[in-house]
C-alpha cells in the first residue's frame, strides 16, 4: 500500500506541524489521523491532499509519500518500527526519533535531530542534515542505539553525540563536536570534522577528510592501511581524559602504500 | 463564612488519641469547629480513612539547587507530562518537576505543609519565589547556617548569645522557618576543596570543629525558642563506616525541650553505613536507633531510597564531588559566598548494586527498629533518595512483611548478609503511619500549635481523606490496596476548601508561607553591632539593608513571632 500526503497550501506556512501519527502502521487502519498545528489539532486531511494506493496487510507493506513543502513538519516517523517513510523534499526537526525498523528516506535536507536515539532501522538522507544528528535528546546519556543513518551531505554540530550503537555515515563534512561523548557504534565522516569524539568512551569514529582543532587528550597509537579505500589511516585512542577507550582513526597525510 | 462538614470520617487523628473513630468533623472559614450549621456544604467520606493533611518534614522541591537540578536534566521533562486541565497548569517532570507538579503530586497524596529541607539565606528570594507557585501546600523553609562566616567566629568565641542574634537576624531577613545545619563546617571546607571526617576536625581558618558548632547551633536555638529544633544532615554522609560520627553527634544532643525534640537527624539512611569501603558496607541500623531509642530528645526521618531513576541535591558539596567521581556524569557544584554551597547529581539507585540494595533495605530498618514511631518520621529526602511520589510504596513496605519480602527476593543476592532486614517482623498499624506522616512532623517541626498535624477544634482544617476502609483491609497481605489508597486521596481539604479529588486538582492553590521572627533584646541585636555591621559590608557582595527578602516575595506569609530566653 502507497499512502502519498501532499501537503495543501497553508495559511501560515511557517507554523510548525506535530506530526507523530506519520508512521507506516497508523495508515493500516486509515487515514483518520490528526496532527498539531502550532497549538490546534487538525485532521490530516486539513493539511495533507491524501491518495492510497492499494492496500496491504501488515505495518511493513506500508508506504508512505510526502511531497510538497515538509520543511516545517516535525516528528514524522517517531516510534516508527516497520514500513517505509519517503520525504521527496526536506524534512523538518526530529525525524525518525526513537524510531526502531523499517526506512526512512529523505529526498532533501533534513533538519536537527535527525533519527534521535533510533534503536534500530534505516535513514538515509540525500541532503544536508542539521545539528544533532544521530544524537541523544539534551541531558539523555544514550544516543542513538542501534540501526544505520546515513547522509549524502554535511552534517551539522553534535553529529552523533552520545552514539552508543549502531554506524552513523556522513559523506560530507560535519561541524563541531562529532561524536562527542560516544559510547559505542560506528560513526565515518567522510569530510572534515572540528573536535571530533571529546570525552569518548568506545566505539569507533573515521575522519577522512580533515580534523580540525584536534582536542590534545588523544594519543596516537599507530597507523592502519584500509586498502579498499586505499588510505592510510593514524589511529588514536579514545579521550585519554576519560579512561581512554576508543578509537579515533583520521586519514594520514603519508601516502597509500 | 463558609461552613464544611465531613460526615461519616474514620478519623486517625494521633495528636488527640484518636484511632479509627467514625465521626463528622465540622469546618467553619478554614478552622476545625465544634458545630456548623444546617446549610454547610457535606462530604460524605463515607467510612473512608481521614487523616489530618500530610506534612513532609524534609523536601527538596524550590529554590536555587532544585531548580538547576532542572536546568541540568532536560531528559527529565519528558517524564511526567501533563497537559493543561481546568484549573491545572501544564506539568512535567517525575524526579525534579515542575513546582506545579510538585503541589498537584503532593496534594493529591493528601499532603498539605512541606518543609524545603535546605534554603541558603543569600538565595532565598528564589525560594520564596518557588513557594508561591507551589500553590497547594504551606510552605517552611530550612534556613542554611552550616558554614556561615559570623556564626563560626561567634561559635569559637563561645557567644552563645551572639550566635542566637545572628540567627534571629538572619531568618527574620530571609523568612526562615529554621536552622538547618548540613555538613556543619564541611562545606565550608569544601570551599578550600576539602572536607572534614570527622566532627571534631577544626574547620580550616575557622579553628572550630562541627561539634562546637552543633551544640552552640542547639544552645542558640533553645535560646530563641524557635518552634522547630536544629535540623541536621550529619557529618560524613554516605561514607562507608560513618555510622560512628552519626553515633558520636547523637551523644552531644542533651534533652532542652519539653514540647519536642531537640534535634532533627534528617535522612539517617545515608548515615548508618558500617564497613569501610564501598565493597564491606554493611548496615548499622541497629546501632543508630538503639541510640534513637534512649533518647528521647532525638528525631530522624528515614532518608529511604527506592528503586529508579532520580537526582541527588544537597548541600553537602564534597559529599556530592565523591558521588560524581564514582558516577562519572554530570555534576554541579556551587559555593554560596560566606555561607554554604551545594552540589547536584543524578543517580539511578539499581537492584543489581549490593551498595544500593544496602541502601534500602537500611532506611527501613530505622524506621522498624525505632520504637516510638514519633522518632522516626516517613520521608526520602525527596528527590536524593526517591521522588515524594514513592511515599506510598514506603508505607506498604512498612506495614507488610510479605511485602517486604517480596521485593528482597528481587535483591542484589548479598543484601541479606549486609543487613537484618529479612529478620524483622514488625508490621506497623494505621496509627503509626499517621504519626510518621503527619502528627509526627507537626510535633517535630513544632507546627502543631499552628493548627497543623491534627483535627482537634481549632486546627486549621487540613484534612486528607484516602479511599481505604480501615477495617475491611488488612495491610499485611493486601498492600497494594494500601499503595494504591495512599497514592490518591479522594478529597484533599485544604484550609477547609476541597483542593483535590480523585486524584485531580480543582482550584487554584493559595498557600502561606511559614516564617520565624524571633524576638533578641535591642542590646543584643546585630544590627547594632558594629563589628558584624562592618564585617558585612567587607566581606559580602551585597549590602546589609538590601539583603533582608522583602514582603512582596511572600504575598501570604505567616510570621511566627517567638520570645525566648535571651
Amino acid at each position: 500500500m502507497r499512502v502519498i500526503l501532499e501537503t495543501k497550501v497553508r495559511p501560515k506556512p511557517f507554523l510548525p506541524i506535530e506530526a507523530e501519527s506519520i508512521i507506516p502502521r497508523n495508515f493500516l487502519k486509515g487515514t483518520d489521523l490528526t496532527v498539531y498545528e502550532g497549538n490546534k489539532e487538525r485532521a490530516l486531511s486539513e493539511i495533507f491532499w491524501i491518495f492510497v494506493e492499494g492496500t496491504a496487510v501488515s505495518p511493513d507493506k506500508v508506504e508512505v509519500v510526502l511531497k510538497g513543502d515538509t520543511a516545517r513538519i516535525k516528528r514524522v516517523g517517531e516510534y516508527m518500527d516497520t514500513g517505509i517513510i519517503r520525504i521527496a523534499g526536506d524534512i523538518g526537526m526530529h525525524c525518525g526519533n526513537f524510531m526502531s525498523g523499517g526506512l526512512i528516506e529523505i529526498g532533501g535536507n533534513a533538519d536537527a535531530w535527525l533519527g534521535r536515539e533510533m534503536l534500530n532501522g534505516r535513514i538515509f538522507c540525500r541532503g544536508n542534515a542539521g545539528h544533532y544528528c544521530a544524537s541523544g535528546y539534551r541531558g539523555e546519556k544514550h544516543g542513538m542505539k542501534g540501526g544505520s543513518v546515513e547522509v549524502m551531505g554535511n552534517a551539522g554540530d553534535f553529529c552523533a553525540e552520545y552514539l552508543t550503537g549502531g554506524t552513523v555515515h556522513i559523506h560530507g563534512s560535519c561541524g563541531d563536536m562529532p561524536g562527542v561523548e560516544m559510547k559505542g557504534g560506528q560513526l565515518v565522516i567522510g569530510g572534515d570534522a572540528t573536535r571530533p569524539c571529546g570525552n569518548m568512551k568506545a566505539g569507533t569514529c573515521m575522519v577522512f577528510g580533515t580534523v580540525h582543532y584536534m582536542l590534545p587528550t588523544f594519543r596516537k597509537t599507530g597507523t592502519q592501511v584500509l586498502p579498499d579505500r586505499k588510505v592510510t589511516m593514524d589511529v588514536y585512542t579514545g579521550d585519554v581524559a576519560n579512561r581512554g577507550k576508543g578509537t579515533l582513526m583520521i586519514a594520514s597525510r603519508a601516502h597509500f602504500p | 463564612m463558609t461552613e464544611l462538614l465531613v460526615k461519616n470520617a474514620c478519623v486517625i487523628d494521633p495528636l488527640n488519641g484518636i484511632l479509627l473513630e467514625t465521626m463528622d468533623i465540622p469546618v467553619r472559614d478554614g478552622k476545625i469547629v465544634s458545630s456548623v450549621s444546617s446549610a454547610a456544604d457535606v462530604i460524605d467520606a463515607r467510612g473512608c480513612l481521614t487523616l489530618p493533611g500530610g506534612i513532609d518534614s524534609h523536601s527538596h522541591v524550590c529554590g536555587t539547587k532544585v531548580n538547576f537540578g532542572r536546568y541540568m536534566s532536560p531528559e527529565d521533562m519528558r517524564a511526567g507530562r501533563t497537559a493543561r486541565r481546568g484549573k491545572m497548569h501544564v506539568t512535567s517532570g517525575y524526579y525534579v518537576p515542575t513546582t506545579f507538579g510538585n503541589s498537584y503530586r503532593y496534594s493529591t497524596m493528601g499532603y498539605t505543609t512541606v518543609l524545603e529541607g535546605a534554603m541558603a539565606p543569600l538565595e532565598a528570594r528564589h525560594t520564596h519565589e518557588e513557594f508561591t507557585a507551589t500553590p497547594h501546600q504551606d510552605m517552611l523553609a530550612n534556613t542554611l547556617f552550616d558554614g556561615n562566616w559570623a556564626i563560626m567566629e561567634s561559635v569559637r568565641e563561645r557567644d552563645f548569645k551572639k550566635t542566637a542574634a545572628i540567627v534571629a537576624w538572619t531568618l527574620a531577613a530571609v523568612k526562615g522557618y529554621s536552622i538547618k545545619l548540613t555538613n556543619p563546617g564541611g562545606t565550608e571546607a569544601w570551599g578550600w576543596g576539602d572536607d572534614l571526617s570527622s566532627i571534631h576536625d577544626p574547620v580550616p581558618n575557622f579553628n572550630v570543629t562541627p561539634a562546637e558548632i552543633i551544640a552552640a547551633m542547639i544552645e542558640a536555638n533553645e535560646l530563641l525558642g524557635l518552634p522547630h529544633s536544629v535540623h541536621l544532615h550529619c557529618n560524613n554522609l554516605g561514607k562507608p563506616g560513618n555510622y560512628r560520627t552519626t553515633l558520636e553527634t547523637f551523644d552531644l544532643v542533651p534533652d532542652k525541650n519539653n514540647a519536642r525534640q531537640t534535634l532533627y537527624a534528617t535522612h539517617v539512611q545515608f548515615h548508618a553505613y558500617g564497613g569501610t569501603t564501598w565493597r564491606d558496607i554493611n548496615s548499622k541500623a541497629e546501632e543508630i536507633t538503639r541510640s534513637v531509642n534512649a533518647k528521647p530528645q532525638i528525631v530522624m526521618d528515614m532518608g529511604q531510597i527506592m528503586f529508579g531513576r532520580t537526582m541527588t541535591m544537597t548541600a553537602d558539596g564534597p559529599m556530592e564531588f565523591n558521588l560524581y567521581c564514582l558516577h562519572h556524569n554530570k555534576w554541579s557544584n556551587h559555593d554560596v559566598e560566606l555561607e554554604t554551597g551545594s552540589g547536584i547529581i543524578p543517580v539511578l539507585y539499581s537492584k543489581k548494586s549490593l551498595v544500593n540494595c544496602v541502601m534500602w533495605a537500611i532506611g527501613l530498618e530505622l524506621a522498624l527498629l525505632t520504637k516510638d514511631p514519633y522518632q522516626c518520621l516517613l520521608a526520602t529526602d525527596n528527590p536524593n533518595g526517591a521522588p515524594f511520589v514513592k511515599y506510598p510504596e514506603i508505607i506498604g513496605l512498612l506495614m507488610s512483611r510479605r511485602y517486604r519480602d517480596e521485593e528482597f527476593a528481587t535483591l542484589h543476592e548479598g543484601t541479606g548478609q549486609r543487613t537484618a532486614i529479612a529478620s524483622i517482623d514488625r508490621e506497623m498499624d494505621w496509627n503509626e503511619i499517621a504519626v510518621m506522616t503527619r502528627a509526627g512532623q507537626a510535633k517535630a517541626l513544632g507546627m502543631a500549635a499552628q493548627g497543623k498535624g491534627h483535627l482537634g477544634e481549632g486546627a486549621e482544617a487540613d484534612i486528607a481523606i484516602y479511599p481505604i476502609r480501615c477495617h475491611a483491609v488488612d495491610p499485611a497481605t493486601e498492600y497494594r490496596k494500601v499503595v494504591e489508597g495512599f497514592q490518591k486521596t479522594m478529597f484533599t481539604i485544604k484550609r477547609g476548601r476541597v483542593v483535590a479529588r480523585d486524584g485531580e486538582v480543582i482550584v487554584e492553590g493559595a498557600n502561606s508561607t511559614f516564617w520565624v521572627n524571633p524576638s533578641v533584646p535591642e542590646d543584643l541585636s546585630v544590627r547594632n553591632d558594629p563589628e558584624f555591621v562592618r564585617k558585612f559590608r567587607e566581606y559580602y557582595t551585597v549590602r546589609m539593608d538590601n539583603y533582608p527578602v522583602q514582603d512582596v516575595y511572600l504575598p501570604r506569609g505567616k510570621c511566627i513571632r517567638t520570645e525566648g530566653a535571651l
